[in-house]
């Protein structure tokens, strides 16, 4: 077989293209004139930040729509009300598990597996991760996504990854497995290493989006803008202290298109269903087990232990120890746990925050063993120092502001 | 019978898989939306034929994780057909991988996809004289809508390897 | 036709991009502002991020209607109308969203309730919304104008 060079083989594809291939005059259109106005910075900041405004607009009526609309009503005012009614044995342990605090009055309290653990999974994620993966869907299927890998690529490079990381940045909005998976379109190490480690740390998950929509709907910008900083932030620090390189990609722009109804339909079902797959065992799983420490008195000692801690270092209660054991297992269960417990407006940002970068849930975790463990012994220890650090400095903002 | 479907990332290959399997794999208008191999099934005239989706690769040289993947996949396929699938208005750079995989002797099959693309952009391609200077069946697609799949299912069969030296001559024709 | 529309998206920029202003400094101040059937709310995001748009796409009107028959330059005006698409629409979905379910008393909301939502005062945007659609109207016509020029020359 002759095997050409890269030279001989660029040759013969210009022979080629002379014979078979001509090029027209090309008009401009107004759908190209618009596509070039979405990647030019000037204008196209302002789109981006009105396509993330309709993002979290439809996202926030959607999720409210079926959460507050509906689902509150049905499982603190029927569910609730009638699993207290016909579960037996109200002081047993059974009782407590499934059905929880036998003196709640709505499903972020009781934390049962029936109640919360149904009302979390299905109230509260189930909109939220049907709303985010339909506009997600969108954004990708007519295109806009890699338009806003180019626009914020300039960003992105100061923290050493190139615009393409937006992709899996956007993909760990909805959840954090499939991102892991797809920062293998990254060059190097580095950069994988780099984004896979703040990705599981900063961004918060779809569930844990819409629980905190429901907990903290007037902090929650406070959290995200928090988080969102904590990327950049350690995302720089990362680049600079880790040895290697960080590429130029070039990105190739797909044409603009008419997402079809048909393809939308079925990706939005196919991630909704492998999500559900994954979340309802673990959040119906995570109740057991919590519960199960409670009773122990597992989580009462853990609090004794850790609070010098939580209350000197983090300014948040003790009781936080049930959340955080409970936020390895699933995120957005452990936000709907902090609900329960008394504390002020400010220790309870901290909370969530803490609750946020503080380990990635076990499905996560797998995915990024799967990827290799000795990146995710790194990521391991850049999370103990993030979480000392970030959630400590979040403390001392406190006390500066006085409110702590 | 084995067909693998490779191409540049973002071309629609993955579309295409759908297409021919019935399979349900994630597309999407950005590239790199598929990162591992996917195994489909396809009957054609009564057999069973194996489909793989690859994930995209701008040359057989891997510069990523996927890439490395799809050059793993080719190499380990000795005797499968390649269906590579061009995105038509960007013909040049397509043929570039077409080349190297003819180079190193497998069955090829070209799907010039994203035919609709390449006609808003008025590129015109001659299918006939393209096909007569490869010496490889080239079928014009459009994956998303559907055309011109089943002749390049049928189109595909019965494919052999063939000499770049012969392109040589044919293209000074 | 062509001075014209520059005239009518050279007001409606105008008017958009006060009303972005309205939008932010209604925000800033703290308290909603409603006179008549216009209201500006006054939350952080929807008067101060959605404000923010409203100005934007004030600004792309503008910047676009000076040799509006240009492509690149009615991409502009068509970009104006598309960021009011995207607060106008989400507000009325919004509120649709806000019309269906009955809050404490009962599942659905009674028909007097569902309607009430509906009943002004509205948004900046949705006000602009109506105005925002002539691009349509313009784009419309200028590829029949072509059509026919390109008729003509045959």
């Amino acid at each position: 077989m002759t095997k050409l060079d890269v030279d001989e083989r660029w040759d013969l594809i210009d022979k080629i293209s002379k014979k078979t291939v001509t090029f027209g005059e090309y008009k401009h259109t107004l759908k190209d004139a618009i596509g070039e106005l979405t990647v030019k910075p000037l204008t196209g900041i302002p789109i981006a930040i009105a396509v993330l405004y309709g993002f979290w607009s439809f996202f926030s009526s959607f999720a409210g729509f079926f959460t507050d609309g509906f689902f509150v009503k049905l499982f603190d005012e029927h569910w609730l009300l009638w699993l207290q009614e016909i579960f037996p044995g109200k002081e047993s342990w059974l009782y407590y598990i499934f059905v929880g605090d036998p003196s709640a009055t709505n499903c972020f309290e009781a934390f049962g597996v029936l109640t919360s653990g149904f009302f979390v999974a299905i109230g509260v994620v189930l909109p939220a991760i049907v709303a985010f993966y339909l506009i997600l869907t969108l954004l990708e299927d007519s295109g806009y996504l890699p338009r806003l890998a180019v626009l914020i690529d300039t960003i992105l490079h100061r923290i050493g990854l190139h615009g393409y990381a937006i992709v899996p940045t956007i993909l760990s909005l909805g959840c954090n497995v499939p991102a892991v998976a797809a920062t293998r379109v990254l060059e190097t190490r580095k950069e994988r290493f780099i984004m896979m480690t703040i990705l599981a740390i900063f961004i918060p998950c779809g569930a844990q989006l819409g629980i905190m929509k429901e907990v903290i709907p007037d902090t929650m910008g406070f959290v995200i803008f928090y988080l969102f900083m904590g990327y950049l932030i350690f995302g720089f620090i990362l680049n600079k202290i880790i040895p290697g390189k960080t590429p130029e990609m070039l990105i190739d722009v797909p044409p603009y298109q008419m997402p079809t109804a048909q393809n939308v339909g079925r990706k939005l079902w196919m991630r909704t269903s492998s999500f559900f797959k994954v979340a309802l065992p673990f959040v119906l799983l995570g109740c057991v087990i919590v519960n199960v420490l409670y009773l122990t008195g597992f989580i009462a000692w853990m609090g004794d232990i850790l609070s010098p801690l939580f209350i000197g270092w983090f300014g948040v209660p003790s009781e936080t120890a049930g959340p955080l054991i409970a936020a390895f297992l699933r995120k957005d269960l452990a936000v709907a746990q902090l609900s329960a417990i008394e504390m002020t407006r400010y220790q309870m940002i901290s909370a969530v925050v803490l609750v946020s970068i503080y380990f990635p849930c076990v499905a996560t975790f797998a995915m990024m063993l799967r990827e290799g463990w000795k990146e995710l012994l790194g990521s391991i220890a850049v999370l103990a120092m993030v979480v000392t650090l970030y959630g400590g400095l979040l403390h001392l903002i406190w006390i500066l502001l006085g409110v702590a | 019978m084995k067909i693998l479907l490779m191409g540049h990332p973002n071309v629609g290959k993955s579309v295409l898989f759908n297409r021919l399997t019935g399979a349900n794999v994630i597309e999407s208008n950005y590239p790199g939306t598929t990162i591992d191999y996917t195994k489909g099934y396809m009957r054609v005239g009564g057999e069973e034929v194996e489909v793989i989706d690859v994930p995209g690769t701008f040359s057989l040289d891997p510069k990523d994780k996927a890439e490395e993947v799809a050059v793993k996949m080719l190499h380990e396929s000795r005797d499968a057909t390649v269906i590579c699938v061009i995105d038509a208005s960007k013909i040049e750079r397509g043929l570039y991988l077409v080349l190297e995989i003819v180079e190193e002797g497998y069955s090829v099959a070209i799907a010039l996809n994203m035919w609709d693309v390449a006609e808003d952009k008025n590129i015109k391609i001659d299918v006939v004289n393209l096909e007569r200077i490869l010496g490889v069946p080239v079928v014009s697609t459009t994956a998303i809508s559907g055309e011109g799949i089943k002749e390049l299912v049928s189109r595909s069969r019965g494919t052999a390897p063939v000499e770049v030296d012969d392109i040589f001559e044919r293209v000074e024709d | 036709m062509k001075r014209l529309s520059s005239i009518y998206f050279g007001i409606l920029g105008v008017v958009t991009l006060a009303f972005g202003i309205a939008d932010l400094l209604v925000t800033i101040g703290g308290s909603g502002l409603s006179f008549g059937i216009l209201e500006i709310p006054c939350d952080a995001f929807r008067g101060g991020w959605g404000g923010l748009i409203i100005l934007s796409a004030g600004l792309f009107y503008l910047a676009g209607i000076k040799n509006i028959s240009e492509i690149h330059q009615l991409s502009k005006v068509m970009m104006g109308s598309i960021l009011i698409w995207i607060v106008a629409g989400l507000d009325i979905f919004a509120m649709i969203t806000e019309s269906i379910p009955g809050g404490d008393r009962s599942w659905f909301n009674t028909l007097e309730g569902f309607l009430e939502t509906y009943a002004p005062p509205y948004t900046p945007a949705i006000f602009l919304l109506p105005f925002s659609l002539v691009v349509f109207y313009y784009i419309l016509k200028k590829e029949r104008n072509i059509l026919k020029k390109e008729e003509d020359e045959e």
